[in-house]
């Protein structure tokens, strides 16, 4: 059964699965960690001090998603901050992991902080959604399982989480990076 | 500016921001900048299998509207 996982566990895959082993009693005598709004304001810091340098404007938004903080740079002037996106959101990718390791030597414990900029991680979320819907459909008129294309943790959770609202049951299986959602009735 | 942005996005993630110094050359190959770190934070800068400094190149990368830039790292004692 190694090659399947539920849902719950693959979400928390991504970077480390520490902290989601920690019993409720080993963190009970820990030092309380640092807030998801901690996080938030240090990421936002070490980016709006960026955007400064290289003279761009973006509004920046602290939220929390799920159970991580989530810090939008939202842009002002169209197009403006789309070289900090890159293609595929490479360039993206790399400023959230640089943010992540600013937040961590802040706060002393690794964070799993998304960053999103212009806009990008929301309508990837959209167009992932979309996605899944088409292969619920496809499901449900065939009855056989539908396979997605191989996805990273995140994008494997968001398509989880659509299956699941839509009532039907869905595993990843295979190895990274061929690993894939496969959706089925029941 | 390119400096300027490099030497934050580096004194962000060290533990001695303070040894930090960042230096920009041009030559005929273009633009290089030179980050020297405290040795005890060389491990930070370079990451594992490499992950920091490639992350940090693609950023400086792409503020430099997409033309590449060479960055090296050299810790202090070196300079």
């Amino acid at each position: 059964m190694n090659e399947t996982t539920n849902p719950a566990e693959d979400a928390a895959a991504e970077p480390v699965t520490e902290e989601a082993t920690e019993t409720a009693d080993e963190k009970a005598d820990e030092k309380a960690g640092p807030t998801l709004e901690e996080e938030g304001d240090v990421a936002a810091d070490y980016l709006e001090a960026l955007l400064d340098i290289i003279d761009a404007d973006g509004d920046i938004d602290i939220d929390v998603e799920g159970e991580r903080a989530l810090v939008s740079v939202i842009e002002v002037n169209p197009g403006e901050l789309s070289h900090l996106v890159g293609d595929d959101g490479q360039v993206l990718s790399a400023l959230q992991e640089l943010t992540r390791l600013a937040v961590a030597r802040e706060t002393g414990e690794r964070s799993r902080l998304m960053v999103d900029i212009a806009g990008f991680r929301a309508e990837q979320r959209t167009k992932l959604q979309e996605a899944a819907q088409q292969a619920i459909a496809e499901a449900q008129r065939t009855a056989a399982p539908v396979s997605m294309r191989p996805m990273n943790p995140f994008e494997r959770k968001v398509v989880h989480d659509v299956v699941a609202e839509a009532g039907l049951v869905s595993e990843s299986e295979g190895e990274e990076p061929e690993r894939r959602v496969v959706i089925r009735i029941s | 500016m390119l400096d300027e942005a490099l030497g934050h996005l580096v004194r962000g993630i060290v533990d001695n921001p303070d040894d930090v110094s960042v230096t920009t050359r041009s030559g005929r190959r273009g633009t290089t900048i030179e980050v020297a770190v405290n040795p005890a934070d060389m491990g930070r800068v370079i990451g594992r299998s490499g992950r920091t400094a490639t992350a940090l190149r693609t950023v400086m990368t792409a503020v430099n509207g997409g033309r590449g830039v060479r960055v090296d790292f050299l810790d202090v004692a070196e300079r």
